[in-house]
């Protein structure tokens, strides 16, 4: 090993600790009770067959947890179900102001959220939606879908133009095109799209607050509950977050060989 | 069947005209080819035909039906690409039998006609692969199988052999005509290579432009070409071209060099300024007399044919063709003779005007 090799190991090392640390401390305090989380000096090894902290979350808060899963799914599949054939036409069909069109939609990714949150809470007053699930998988799937439809396209571009020409030549008519040759030719692109989205709408917390109160309260929406005016449980919010970072790290894990994929199609001419 | 007939095609992107009055009637059966430098049109022309391109005016008809405006997959035709475009998420098997899959026929059905494409290209071996794993040469087959086994109106070939090397094209190429005879299918291959239009057309169509500027059979193209353009497109190395004036006694005479008596000319139709077009392997060649006097630059020698650069004083580099000859080499001096009857005479405009 040489000695700049050494140096950058030592960097490595170092530059990982830092990022894992919190997650690390949030870990062990997990499984500790409340005094030991303010004990000093600092109990380093917390007893991990302590599982009170998990058992007390969820007990009350399973059913939030299930309203995350079903949000977080949905949006997903419904920011998909439009993104993926809205790409597809601004790649392949021409049109007049088609450039104007795909502009348009990015743009919307533009402005912020909190922007949208005191409007959105009106139309979905005025729906009779508030506190309702179908209302955060709307909001969520729509807020992504610039997003999605901009990365979706991306890899349709990548996809031959002759592939799906002779796909028309040889009889697909234009959904049978997308659905037999470009959809599987996109896998690594919809996994991208996929993964993002899924994690967009498994932590977000803003819309979540605004337009939820009780029966569609999502999981990060419990989590900021723990820390009232008198108190921060930390013993539950840290048991919550490791709750809370799983899915999106296994679902990220799944689609991991298919994002570096993704991220690689087209760098070489195959 | 598969007639196809262009009635004033025009195609146009914007303001600017790609193609213009073409007109062109294929015979069920014929084997043309349409050949043209890069940005001639030839490429447009055929994605016009299979719709991929629209049409800005005209029609196309296929065996008397007109499909300007028929979308892409209910014109009954089939293409192979250059980049042979298969679909890379399936084997072979399911390349091969895509278009009938999507045609709704029966599974036996798909599987008895893949078998005998198949075989016909020499297939048999690699079916249950992705095209990935196929060379060049055995992609390009796939994609032949899959435009054959749908049995179209007609074929379209988009410069198909330009990916393959040297070697397998010349293949590829012999197998293409065996399977034209074979399958007595109309057949359209674009190309910018004029050794594959002469070797395997009936018929060429050579484009300039965006101008259809000639259309006949190859050895009509080589004979007798309407214009300069063709003359020089057509054949390998390229012919010849010396500036001219009339001459006396209805001659042309070339500027530095012999006043030729070219048979079938009409001295009416000469023009101040013309140019005689003579072919590498028409020119006669001596040690000791003839009607221009050069050095040769360069020789290459192929053994079969000995190509000879000459360098002749006043009217430039003359190409010389010389079949099987060892005896010529770089930095001779050589005699150089036009015979008039293998010579082409072009008027100020550059069309031909000698009617042999």
């Amino acid at each position: 090993m040489t000695k700049s090799v050494r140096w950058q190991l030592v960097a490595a090392v170092v530059i990982t600790f830092v990022f894992v640390a919190p997650i690390l401390w949030m870990v062990l305090a997990a499984f500790k009770t409340i005094n030991d989380i303010y004990a000093i000096p600092p109990v380093w090894v917390p007893d991990f067959t302590y599982l009170d902290n998990f058992k007390l979350l969820l007990s009350e808060n399973w059913p939030f947890l299930l309203n995350s899963t079903i949000v977080t799914l949905s949006a997903t599949a419904l920011c998909l179900a439009f993104a993926l054939p809205c790409a597809f036409g601004l790649v392949y069909f021409q049109f007049g102001a088609k450039n104007f069109l795909a502009d348009w939609i990015l743009s919307t990714r533009m402005m912020p959220p909190i922007a949208a949150a005191v409007p959105l809470y009106m139309v979905f007053n005025g729906a009779g939606m508030l506190d309702t699930m179908p209302a955060l998988i709307i909001a969520y799937a729509g807020f992504n879908l610039p997003f999605a439809v901009w990365v979706a396209m991306s890899f349709f571009r990548n996809i031959p133009k002759e592939i799906i020409e002779a796909a028309r030549i040889e009889g697909c008519g234009w959904f049978q095109t997308f659905r037999i040759v470009a959809l599987p030719l996109a896998k690594s692109g919809i996994a991208t799209v996929a993964t993002f989205v899924f994690i967009f709408a498994w932590n977000e917390l803003l819309l979540a607050l605004f337009l939820t109160t009780r029966e569609a309260k999502t999981f990060p929406v419990v989590i900021s509950s723990f820390s009232t005016v008198t108190k921060t449980y930390w013993e539950l919010i840290s048991a919550a977050t490791i709750i809370q970072i799983l899915p999106p790290v296994i679902f990220t894990i799944l689609m991991q060989r298919h994002i570096v994929s993704g991220l690689t199609m087209g760098a070489v001419k195959n | 069947m598969g007639e196809i007939v262009l009635k004033d095609v025009e195609k146009s992107f914007g303001d600017v005209s790609v193609l213009r009055d073409i007109n062109l009637t294929i015979k069920d059966g014929e084997f043309v080819v349409f050949v043209g430098p890069s940005g001639c049109g030839k490429s447009t022309l055929l994605r016009m035909i299979t719709g991929l391109e629209t049409v800005s005016g005209g029609q196309v008809v296929i065996d008397g039906e007109d499909i300007t405006h028929t979308k892409p997959s209910s014109r009954g035709l089939a293409m192979v690409f250059q980049s042979y475009a298969l679909f890379p998420h399936i084997s072979v098997r399911d390349n091969i039998g895509f278009g009938l899959k999507i045609a709704g026929l029966p599974k036996a059905e798909i599987d008895a006609k893949v078998a005998q494409a198949s075989g016909i290209l020499g297939l048999d071996a690699l079916l249950d692969r992705k095209p990935r794993e196929l060379s060049g040469g055995q992609q390009q087959r796939v994609a032949i199988g899959r435009a054959i086994v749908r049995e179209p109106a007609a074929f379209l070939f988009d410069e198909p052999l330009s990916n393959l090397d040297a070697a397998l094209r010349v293949q590829m190429r012999i197998e293409l005509i065996r399977l034209h005879e074979r399958l007595a299918t109309t057949m359209i291959y674009v190309t910018h290579d004029q050794v594959e239009a002469m070797t395997m057309a009936d018929r060429i169509v050579v484009l300039e432009g965006g101008d259809i500027q000639q259309f006949d059979t190859p050895i009509a193209l080589y004979d007798r070409p309407v214009n300069k353009f063709v003359a020089g497109f057509i054949g390998s190395p390229k012919m010849n071209f010396m500036e001219a004036s009339p001459g006396p006694d209805g001659t042309v005479q070339v500027k530095g060099g012999p006043a030729l008596k070219v048979p079938g000319l009409d001295p009416a139709r000469m023009t101040g300024r013309m140019t005689v077009g003579i072919r590498p392997e028409h020119i006669r060649y001596a040690h000791d007399a003839g009607d221009l006097t050069g050095k040769i630059l360069v020789e290459e020698q192929l053994g079969s044919d000995a190509f000879l650069y000459v360098e002749v004083e006043g009217i430039g580099m003359v190409t010389v063709r010389a079949v099987g000859e060892r005896d010529f080499h770089s930095h001779q001096t050589v005699h150089l003779s036009l015979p008039p009857e293998t010579c082409h005479v072009f008027d100020e405009s550059d069309l031909r005007i000698n009617e042999n």
